[in-house]
C-alpha cells in the first residue's frame, strides 16, 4: 500500500468533484438509455436496445450527422487556413501590430449566442446591412437564413468569424517560437520566402497546427449555440440541425430522455473515437 | 525592381490585414452604431453619428434602465455564476495542478491523471446536460430540486472548466524553479504552508489568468445554462437568445443586450492576452 500524502488529497478533491458532478450522472444515463425514461414522469420501464435499433431508421439522426459533418468539414479548414495566413502576415514587422492583434482577438471572447445574434442583425434579409449593400450593388436580396441551402453556409460564416482568431493566435505564437537563426541561415542560402515557409516554418509548427485542428474538429462537432439561435433551432426545417440540437430537442421538447440518452451515448462514442487518436498525440506534452 | 516588388508585397500585406480587421471589427462596430440609432434609422446604412444619423441614448435608457429588471437580473446571475464557478475551478485546479507538478504518483502515473482531466474536455456537453438535469431535479429541496438555481449552473460550470484550470496551473508550477519550496520544506514547513506562502505567489499571474478565463467561459456558456434555468437563474446568453423571438426586429434592443454580454469578456480577454495561448490549448502549445 503506497503511502497516502496530502498530494493525494489535493488530486482527489478535483477528481471526486468531477466524478460526482459529471461522470456518475452519465453512468445513470447509460441505464436510462435502455428504458422508456421520460422527463417529469416517475417510473422507468425496461425497453432493451429499442432506442439503439430505432436509430438505424431515424432519418433525422442521419440528417444531423450529415449537417454536423458538413459544418465541420467546411468551417474548420477555412479557419485553419485563414488563421495561418493572418499569422504569417502578422509575423513580419508591421505598423499598429498590437492594435490589429487586439482586433483579431475580440471575437474569441464574444459569447457564441451573441455572435449568432449579430449574424441575425447583419444578415437580416429585408433591410439588414449586408443585403442593403448587395441591393445598392444591384444584386438583390440574398436569402441568408431563410434558404435551407444557404443557411448552413451562413452558420459556417459566423463560426469562421468566431473561431479564426483562435487559430490565428495559436499559430502566431507557434511561428514566433521558431528560432531566428533558422530563418537567417535559409536567407543566406538564398531560399525564397515561400521555400522558407514550406521547408522551415511548416515543419516547425506542424505539431501546434495538429493541436489546433484537433480542438477545432471536436468543438465544431459539438456545435449548438450558433445554429440554435441564428436560424431558430436548426432551421429552416432541419437544414442546420446539428447532432447536439437534435438531442436537445428530443430530450427537452419531446421529453423522451431514454431516446435522447441513447443518441447521446452514440454521439459520445463517436467523439471518443476521434479524440482517442488525438489523446495519444497530446499525452506527449504532459510527460 | 526588387524594391518595387517589396513595396507591392507590403501593400498587399496591409490590404489583407485591413480587410480581415474589417471582417472582425465591423460587426461589433455595427452593434454599437445600431444601439445609438433611433429605431426609425435602423435599416439605413449610415454609420457616422451626427453626419449620417442623429445619435440618441434613448435606447440605452429604455433597455439599460427602463427594462432593467430582467437585464439586471441576467447580469447579476451571470456575474454570480461566473465568480462561483471560476472560484471552484481555480481553487480545485490549483490544488490538483500543484500536486501534479510537484509529486510523482505511483499507482496511477501523473500523465494518466492529466489525460483523465484532458479527456473531460472532449465530453459533449449535451451528454452531460441530460443526466445532470435529472440529478439536480432529484435533489430534495423545493418542488423541482436545484433546477433554476444559480448553484446548479455553478456546479456544472465548475466541473466543465476545471480541466483547463488543472492543466494550465500545473504548467505554470512546472515552469518555476523548486529551490525556494525545497528550502522551506527543510525548515519544516507543511505542504499547505509552502503552497500558499511560497509556491502560489510565484505563479499568481497565471492563476489570475485562469480565474479570468474560466470566468469568461462561464459568462459565455449557453447550453448548460439554457437547460438548467428558466425564470430565476437565467444568464445573459439566455436573455439575448430569448430576445430574438420576443422583440423581433427591434435591433436596438438586441444590440444593447448583446453589447452588455460581450464587452466584459472582451476587456478581460485583452487583460490576459499573455496567457490565452496556453490557456485555450490547455498547455499543449506554449506561447
Amino acid at each position: 500500500m503506497a503511502k497516502l500524502t496530502i498530494y493525494h488529497l489535493f488530486i482527489l478533491i478535483a477528481v471526486v468533484y468531477v466524478l460526482v458532478i459529471s461522470i456518475f450522472p452519465m453512468i445513470y444515463m447509460v441505464y436510462g438509455s435502455f428504458t422508456n425514461w421520460r422527463l417529469g414522469l416517475a417510473g422507468m420501464d425496461w425497453v432493451g436496445v429499442k432506442h439503439y435499433t430505432d436509430l438505424a431508421e431515424d432519418y433525422r439522426f442521419y440528417n444531423s450527422m450529415t449537417v454536423t459533418g458538413f459544418l465541420t468539414a467546411l468551417a474548420v479548414p477555412i479557419e485553419m487556413v485563414l488563421g495561418l495566413a493572418l499569422a504569417q502576415l502578422m509575423r513580419v514587422k508591421i505598423r499598429f501590430r498590437r492594435i490589429f492583434r487586439t482586433i483579431f482577438l475580440m471575437p474569441l471572447f464574444c459569447a457564441p449566442v451573441a455572435v449568432a445574434l449579430m449574424g441575425e442583425i447583419i444578415f437580416y434579409e429585408s433591410g439588414g446591412p449586408v443585403n442593403s449593400v448587395l441591393n445598392l450593388l444591384g444584386l438583390g436580396n440574398f436569402p441568408w437564413r431563410s434558404s435551407p441551402v444557404i443557411a448552413p453556409f451562413t452558420v459556417v460564416l459566423c463560426d469562421v468569424w468566431m473561431w479564426t482568431p483562435f487559430c490565428f493566435l495559436i499559430t502566431l505564437a507557434a511561428l514566433e517560437g521558431i528560432p531566428r537563426e533558422l530563418h537567417e541561415a535559409s536567407v543566406v542560402d538564398g531560399a525564397s520566402s515561400f521555400q522558407i515557409f514550406r521547408s522551415v516554418d511548416l515543419p516547425m509548427i506542424a505539431s501546434p497546427l495538429a493541436t489546433i485542428l484537433m480542438f477545432r474538429i471536436i468543438d465544431t462537432i459539438k456545435i449548438f449555440d450558433i445554429p440554435f439561435v441564428l436560424v431558430g433551432g436548426g432551421g429552416p426545417g432541419i437544414a442546420t440541425e446539428s447532432i447536439t440540437i437534435y438531442i436537445y430537442k428530443i430530450a427537452f421538447r419531446n421529453f423522451t430522455l431514454g431516446q435522447a440518452a441513447a443518441i447521446s451515448l452514440v454521439f459520445l462514442a463517436i467523439i471518443a473515437i476521434i479524440s482517442s487518436v488525438f489523446m495519444r498525440r497530446l499525452r506527449r506534452y504532459y510527460v | 525592381m526588387s524594391n518595387m516588388m517589396d513595396r507591392l508585397k507590403s501593400i498587399a500585406t496591409y490590404a489583407f490585414i485591413l480587410l480581415f480587421s474589417g471582417f472582425f471589427f465591423i460587426p461589433l462596430f455595427w452593434m454599437v452604431v445600431i444601439s445609438i440609432k433611433n429605431p426609425i434609422d435602423q435599416f439605413t446604412l449610415g454609420f457616422v453619428p451626427w453626419l449620417q444619423f442623429e445619435p440618441t441614448l434613448r435606447n440605452w435608457e429604455v433597455e439599460g434602465f427602463g427594462q432593467a429588471a430582467e437585464n439586471l437580473k441576467a447580469l447579476m446571475n451571470s456575474t454570480i455564476i461566473g465568480l462561483g464557478s471560476a472560484t471552484i475551478a481555480t481553487v480545485l485546479g490549483a490544488l490538483a495542478g500543484y500536486a501534479l507538478a510537484r509529486f510523482e504518483f505511483k499507482r496511477m502515473k501523473n500523465v494518466d491523471i492529466l489525460s483523465y482531466f484532458l479527456s473531460l474536455r472532449f465530453l459533449p456537453p449535451i451528454a452531460l446536460a441530460i443526466p445532470f438535469y435529472v440529478f439536480m431535479q432529484s435533489i430534495p429541496v423545493g418542488t423541482s430540486g436545484l433546477i433554476d438555481t444559480q448553484l446548479a449552473v455553478i456546479l456544472i460550470h465548475g466541473s466543465a472548466f476545471l480541466p483547463y484550470a488543472v492543466l494550465v496551473i500545473r504548467d505554470a508550477f512546472k515552469s518555476v524553479p523548486v529551490a525556494m519550496e525545497e528550502s522551506a520544506f527543510v525548515d519544516g514547513a507543511s505542504v499547505l504552508r509552502v503552497l500558499t506562502r511560497i509556491a502560489l505567489p510565484v505563479v499568481a499571474p497565471a492563476v489570475a489568468a485562469v480565474f479570468i478565463l474560466t470566468f469568461s467561459f462561464s459568462w459565455n456558456e449557453f447550453l448548460f445554462a439554457f437547460v438548467l434555468t428558466s425564470k430565476n437563474a437565467f444568464t445573459l446568453p439566455i436573455r439575448i437568445a430569448e430576445s430574438v423571438t420576443a422583440i423581433g426586429v427591434f435591433f436596438y434592443a438586441l444590440s444593447i443586450r448583446q453589447l452588455i454580454a460581450v464587452i466584459p469578456p472582451i476587456i478581460l480577454g485583452i487583460l490576459v492576452q499573455k496567457y490565452i495561448v496556453s490557456g485555450l490549448t490547455m498547455g499543449a502549445v506554449k506561447a
